[in-house]
Parts: C-alpha cells; sequence; structure tokens
C-alpha cells in the first residue's frame, strides 16, 4: 500500500560539538491513508521536532522523508511552501487563526493560497464550516470565537485544499473533555479516516490513545511503536464517557 | 491576498490613520508648496501678461525684468514709434526700489509710466487714478490695507514724498511689489534724461505680421532685444523657477521623506506586531514572494488613500488661504498632483521594502508556540 507519510532513518540535531542535542533520533515511520497515528512522549522528547520535519517546517540533519512517494529532503527551500499547501493541513493546539480576519476568511485564505478564488472557495469554505458546525459564526473574528469555535475553524482550513496528510500540534490541549471530543471525532471518523486522510496527532491527552490505529512512543528523540485495533467510534466513546456518541 | 492585506489595515485602524494621515500631510506640503511656487511665478509675470503689447524690446542681451537692469537709449523709443507696423509704443522705466510706507521698507518694483499713454501702468485700478502727476504714486490696495493707507496719504521711495493718487488691484504678491510712478519724476531720482526707458512696449497695427515687425524693429533699433510677449513671460518663468528650484526640490524632498517614513514605520511596526501571522502564514504554506506582495499591497492602500486625502486637503487649504492671504496665490492644478504619482509609486515601494525582510524571516515555528 502506498504511503502518504514516509521518514527513513530521520535525526535532527540543534548545536554542533560538545553543545549539539540529538532532538530526533534515527527515526522511521511510515502512515498510511486512512490512518491515525498518535505520537506521545514526555515534554522534551521531541515530539514537535519530529512533526515539524513530517510538516516540512524543518530540515532533518540526516535521514529522508517522502509524501505521496515524492522525497520531499531533496526539495529547496522555496518548493516547501506550496509542498506544505497541498499536502499537509496543520490544526495547533494555539489554533493560530488570522485575527484581523473572520472565520469564512480564514478557510477562504488558504484555498486563496493555492488559486481557488472567488464562488469556488467561498462555497467550500461556508461547507466546511457548515459540516463543522459553525454556520452561524462564519463572519465573526476569531476574538470573538470560543477555543471549541476557533479549533473547529483551524479545522477547516487544515481540510480546505483537502490535503491527504493532517499534522495536529495537541489539538485538544486548550479545550476541554466535551470540546475536545467533538474536535476529535470530526477529525478522526468524519472528515479524517473515512475521507481517506492520514492523521498524526502529537499529544499529551492519553484519552485519545483509544482512537488511533497506532499509538507511538517518543523518549529521547527515539521512537516506539504498540499497534491498537479497536474501532475508532468505540474509542472514542472510551476515552470520552461522559459523552452522549 | 489583497483582502488578507486590507483586513490587516482596517483592524488597526489607529495605525491606518497615522498612516494615511501621514501621507496626506507629505502630499499636501509638496502640493501646497508646489502651488505656493506657482502662484509666485504667475504673479512674477502679471505685469507682461497685463499689457496689450505683442512686442516687447529691452536693452540687447536683456530676456527679463527680474534680477536685471535694462536700459536703451533716449532716442529708441522715437526709432521705434517711426517702423512701419507700429500702432502705438510705449516706454516705461523700471527699477528695484524700497517703498517706505509709514515705518515699513517694502521691497517693490517700480515702473514709471507716462500717464498719457494708453498702457503700461496697473490695469486694474479699486480705488483713485492712475493719472500720476510727478509727486503722485499708484499702490497696491493689498499693501495699502496692510499698512493702513489711503488715497491721498503719503509714501517715500528714497526720501521724496509721494501722494497716493491710486490703488491698484493684482499688482502685490509675496515677493512681487508693484508701483506705478512718474516716468520724469523716477528718470530724475535715476540720473537719466527724461526720455529714457528701460523696456518698450509696442502695439502693432492690426494687419501687421509680427514677424516681419520683430524684424524690421531688430533692424531698426539693433541695440535692443526684441522679444515676443510669450518669449518674455516664458523666460521671467523660467527665472523664478530657477530662482525658487532649489528651495522647492528641498522642500519636495523634505515631503517625500515624511511618507518615506511614515509609511515604512507604519507599515513595519505592523509586520513586525503581526510577525507571528507571517509565521503562521508561511507554515500554512505562503511563500515569501505572497507575503512580500502583502506587505506592499499595505503600502499601497495606505499610500492611495493617503494621497487622495492629501489632495483634497491640498484644495481645501487653497480656499482657506484665499480667504485669509488674499495676495498669496496657490495655484494647483490636476497636473500638479498627477506628476507626483510616479514618484509616490517610488516612495510607497521603498517604504515597503523596509520591513521585507522582517517578513521573508519570519519564523514558521511559531506555530507551536502558545
Amino acid at each position: 500500500m502506498n504511503t502518504v507519510l514516509e521518514l527513513e532513518n530521520v535525526s535532527k540535531i540543534y548545536g554542533h560539538g560538545h553543545t549539539a542535542v540529538k532532538a530526533v533520533d534515527n527515526v522511521s515511520l511510515q502512515v498510511k491513508p486512512g490512518e491515525i497515528v498518535l505520537i506521545m512522549g514526555p515534554s522534551g522528547s521531541g515530539k514537535t521536532t519530529l512533526l515539524s520535519i513530517a510538516g516540512l517546517l524543518l530540515r532533518p540533519t540526516d535521514g529522508h522523508l517522502w509524501m505521496n512517494g515524492n522525497e520531499v529532503t531533496r526539495f529547496s527551500e522555496h518548493q516547501l511552501p506550496s509542498l506544505r499547501l497541498h499536502n499537509v493541513g496543520f490544526v495547533f493546539q494555539a489554533y493560530n487563526l488570522l485575527g484581523a480576519l473572520t472565520a469564512l476568511e480564514n478557510v477562504e485564505v488558504v484555498m486563496n493560497m493555492a488559486d481557488v478564488k472567488g464562488k469556488a472557495a467561498r462555497t467550500r469554505a461556508i461547507e466546511l464550516l457548515t459540516l463543522l458546525g459553525l454556520e452561524h459564526r462564519l463572519n465573526h473574528l476569531p476574538a470573538d470565537l470560543s477555543g471549541g469555535e476557533k479549533q473547529r475553524v483551524a479545522l477547516a482550513r487544515a481540510l480546505a485544499n483537502n490535503p491527504p496528510l493532517i499534522l495536529a500540534d495537541e489539538p485538544t490541549g486548550n479545550l476541554d473533555s466535551k470540546i475536545g471530543r467533538e474536535v476529535m471525532e470530526l477529525l478522526c471518523c468524519g472528515l479524517g479516516r473515512d475521507q481517506g486522510r492520514a492523521i498524526v496527532i502529537v499529544t499529551h491527552d492519553h484519552r485519545l490513545r483509544d482512537i488511533a490505529d497506532r499509538v507511538l512512543w517518543l523518549e529521547d528523540g527515539k521512537l516506539s511503536e504498540k499497534e491498537v485495533n479497536w474501532n475508532g467510534d468505540e474509542l472514542l466513546h472510551r476515552a470520552y464517557p461522559s459523552s452522549t456518541g | 491576498m489583497f483582502k488578507l492585506a486590507w483586513a490587516n489595515l482596517i483592524h488597526e485602524r489607529v495605525r491606518l490613520a497615522i498612516s494615511v494621515g501621514g501621507v496626506a500631510l507629505a502630499i499636501l506640503l509638496i502640493l501646497v508648496l508646489n502651488g505656493f511656487f506657482a502662484g509666485f511665478q504667475q504673479q512674477a509675470v502679471s505685469y507682461i501678461r497685463n499689457q496689450p503689447a505683442p512686442l516687447w524690446l529691452a536693452q540687447a542681451g536683456i530676456e527679463n525684468m527680474h534680477m536685471v537692469s535694462s536700459m536703451l537709449p533716449p532716442d529708441t523709443l522715437k526709432r521705434v514709434t517711426q517702423v512701419t507696423g507700429v500702432k502705438k509704443a510705449v516706454g516705461i522705466l523700471y527699477a528695484t526700489i524700497a517703498v517706505q510706507v509709514g515705518d515699513a521698507l517694502v521691497p517693490s518694483y517700480i515702473f514709471g509710466i507716462d500717464p498719457s499713454d494708453p498702457f503700461g501702468g496697473p490695469w486694474s485700478l479699486s480705488e483713485g487714478s492712475a493719472n500720476v502727476a510727478l509727486n503722485e504714486i499708484v499702490i497696491d490696495q493689498t499693501l495699502a490695507r496692510r499698512y493702513n493707507v489711503k488715497v491721498g496719504d503719503s509714501v517715500s521711495i528714497l526720501g521724496y514724498n509721494l501722494r497716493v493718487k491710486g490703488l491698484s488691484r493684482g499688482t502685490f504678491g509675496i515677493a512681487s511689489n508693484m508701483v506705478f510712478v512718474n516716468k520724469t519724476a523716477l528718470a530724475s531720482g535715476m540720473g537719466v534724461t527724461p526720455q529714457t526707458v528701460s523696456y518698450i512696449m509696442v502695439q502693432p497695427e492690426p494687419t501687421a505680421n509680427l514677424d516681419t515687425l520683430a524684424a524690421d524693429l531688430r533692424a531698426v533699433v539693433p541695440e535692443a532685444n526684441v522679444m515676443s510677449q510669450s518669449f518674455f513671460i516664458d523666460r521671467e518663468q523660467d527665472l523664478t523657477q530657477q530662482m525658487s528650484a532649489d528651495t522647492l526640490r528641498a522642500m519636495n524632498t523634505v515631503g517625500y521623506l515624511v511618507g518615506l517614513l511614515v509609511i515604512g514605520l507604519t507599515i513595519y511596526t505592523a509586520t513586525v506586531e503581526r510577525a507571528r501571522e507571517y509565521g503562521i502564514l508561511k507554515a500554512i504554506g505562503a511563500n515569501n514572494r505572497r507575503l512580500v506582495g502583502i506587505v506592499l499591497i499595505q503600502s499601497f492602500i495606505a499610500a492611495v488613500i493617503g494621497y487622495l486625502l492629501g489632495v483634497m486637503l491640498s484644495y481645501a487649504i487653497v480656499g482657506l488661504a484665499d480667504r485669509i492671504f488674499p495676495d498669496v496665490v496657490i495655484l494647483i492644478e490636476p497636473s500638479s498632483w498627477l506628476r507626483e504619482i510616479p514618484t509616490l509609486v517610488v516612495i510607497v515601494t521603498l517604504a515597503g521594502l523596509l520591513p521585507i525582510s522582517r517578513v521573508t524571516r519570519a519564523d514558521p515555528m511559531v506555530v507551536f508556540q502558545t
């Protein structure tokens, strides 16, 4: 089966000589379409560095990285933004919405960057935001939205260009358990696995372990893997027992 | 990207107001100063323009009235009058002397006129007459108002008291005050014969060809410079432009620098404050070209709004100045503000370049900071 994301012996070293720190140490990882991979680990274990490398925001010191079969470690710096734009959707703990733009415009802007403009962009943005239950908040600025609403706008933005890979960094970090469940349900089941998207989630949230196809443990930059074979919906229910879902 | 640039601008209204206000101020400064000098130029040629004489004679080598002295031999006027095709020739004496009005010395252009001539004197009077006797003078109504002088009062030139015979209009401006005295009296004061003239104005017969008449005059009076009225006006304007060019350039540069700094600093501040958002944009797929585009669009929007506001304010200032200082002419025409556009484009591009290095160095890793 093809992989959406593949890392082969990837390392990242910060600094030089005796001050060098190996944040990611010889990591290899394959993520298939529709697969949900959870990366957990203690603070400072290299999770964010690994996610940054996977998201083409940071170049590895060693190793190779493939995205949809293309070796992207060979791509030049100016080619990477376009690769990110079309292949990766990001969801961050801090939402990272653009404060001057409305919810609708925050979603439209990434499509505009991908040359989807005008009515086509607007229609898809409205469609996504409506799907995420934000049809009544389209023209609100991020400052006027709740944390859950902001994260759903961020989710819509991540999905706007229909990328095959979603990378999420502590997506429930600023949300309470009920809202966290709703967001994860949308991300993993409704808009992720069901549509064949691969999702890599970096988190401290143990409640998310059960929704993943695989849970990886990162410690001191080294990755180890555990297999999980449960059904996603059932696991979401287990992860968030207080919900009615 | 226009939408994002616009949204960023209007999201920070105070900063937008500062940016737009700065550009408007710079444009206002440039247009009003240029208008002021254009008005000065217009006033400087008003005497020549208002005389019904298509041909003018000055001393050979003299092409101006300002900053020069022209003297033609005593028999020149008589010889000119005898040339076929000349309907009327009028000679004037001209000097630059201070007129004492009360305690003030007002630098003035003194025109010595023969009251019996049909032209050569003030072209518009608000009061009194221009039929000046040896001890009389016509001064501008604005000058009279400023120093509370009335018809019948006295002013003096070089110690000679002269009674104000009339008040003229349109003969007072910044550094171009005109007064009219009796030519014989002025000749006496200057120590020349009454027949001596500085300039001769020629009104041709209706059937005369101007070029032919000018050639005939050159042949008869080879010691004089024969010019058309339009040439004489052009030369005067060239001279006043040269006189003011350095000042004008300096003030324009100040205006442009104000605009450059205001746009540059406000856009730079906005960029620095939004560094995180530029990092986010970079993370989600915007390339440097796009980010630079956002910054430049912001600069251009601020500049266009500021420019239009500046033009409107300039016209408002002209209207206001006209009421408060009627003797100060500020000329602003569409060509005045249209010709500033290319320079403004360059200025705005330069201003936009200031924050570009900040934008291109925006760190996409900020997306992981909480």
